[in-house]
């Protein structure tokens, strides 16, 4: 191995070892993939949250909580990647033991009430609900919603 | 009542008077839902586009396909009522008989883009994602981004 192949290598090293810092194109895609499943919570609790509030008639109530459920189930495996970036908090992976019971609690009050939505209707749904957003509990430890 | 009395309520009766030019309250409530719907089926199509690049895990399709299958259903009926406004063109009520048949068979394409996912996994769905995705045949007709 030639010198410069020696300080090659070792730069090479270097690099790797504070390659942690810098967000690879794979990290990114690990963010935008959570920022998806992130805005469609976003998006489907402001729908249902106008149903809620009689602005909107409820024919979709159930679809919009299935969503809801559905997105939950997808979640905790897209924050299981020890990824920092977006508006997630360090503490989702510091605090992982908390973090993952919040996420479980959520998938499964989520699929619980979109089994009461489709079984028995939109009505005995409401009383429900909160089960199926739990958003601000978790919001509020793990976000910073004044990154991007 | 004096002057300055006189002449703010002159201008709040001619305020009434002009106020079906701008958007209501419940109007802001019909445009904000059905932006909530298009912005799922947004984020919806890019993670299934994560997932047909290898970016996101394979097996999360049958899911991404079963919420995009929610959200068309609910799409049609969130334009219903004629409320301009948001990124809609008046078109989509000029031309409704136009605007509902795309909406309705985009919402069975993605039903059967749902049950093809659940049946076969992402090799079974890739094949019918042309027919299915035709977002930018209604978005570029009936959606003038802002």
């Amino acid at each position: 191995m030639t010198r410069f192949a020696k300080l090659a290598g070792s730069v090479a090293i270097v690099a790797t070892m504070l390659a942690p810092v810098v967000a690879s194109a794979d990290d990114k895609d690990v963010i935008d993939y959570r920022q998806h499943l992130m805005n469609t919570l976003d998006h489907q609790s402001g729908a249902l949250g106008m149903i809620l509030s009689g602005v909107i008639p409820d024919k979709h109530m159930a679809d919009h909580i299935e969503i809801i459920s559905l997105v939950a189930s997808l979640s905790p495996k897209a924050f299981a990647p020890h990824v920092e970036g977006g508006q997630s908090k360090p503490e989702v992976w510091s605090k992982a033991a908390d973090f993952d019971k919040k996420m479980k609690d959520f998938v499964t009050g989520s699929a619980n009430v979109t089994k009461i939505a489709r079984d028995q209707g939109p009505t005995e749904a409401v009383n429900h609900i909160l089960d199926a957003l739990p958003c601000k509990g978790c919001h509020d430890l793990y976000r910073d919603p004044s990154k991007k | 009542m004096n002057r300055l009395t006189r002449f703010v309520a002159s201008v709040a009766v001619v305020a009434a008077i002009a106020a079906p030019a701008a958007v209501r309250a419940d109007d802001q409530d019909t445009i904000a839902y059905r932006e909530d719907i298009m912005k799922t089926l947004g984020d919806q199509a890019a993670s299934i586009g994560m997932i047909i690049q290898g970016k996101a895990p394979a097996e999360n399709i049958v899911a991404h396909t079963q919420i995009l299958a929610l959200a068309a259903a609910s799409a049609l009926d969130a334009f219903e009522p004629k409320v301009a406004g948001g990124e809609s063109k008046p078109e989509v009520w000029a031309q409704w008989a136009d605007f509902s048949k795309k909406m309705n068979e985009f919402s069975m394409a993605a039903a059967d883009l749902a049950k093809t996912a659940k049946a076969g996994g992402l090799e079974a769905v890739k094949p019918k994602m042309q027919a299915t995705m035709t977002c930018k045949g209604c978005h570029d007709v009936y959606r003038q981004k802002k």
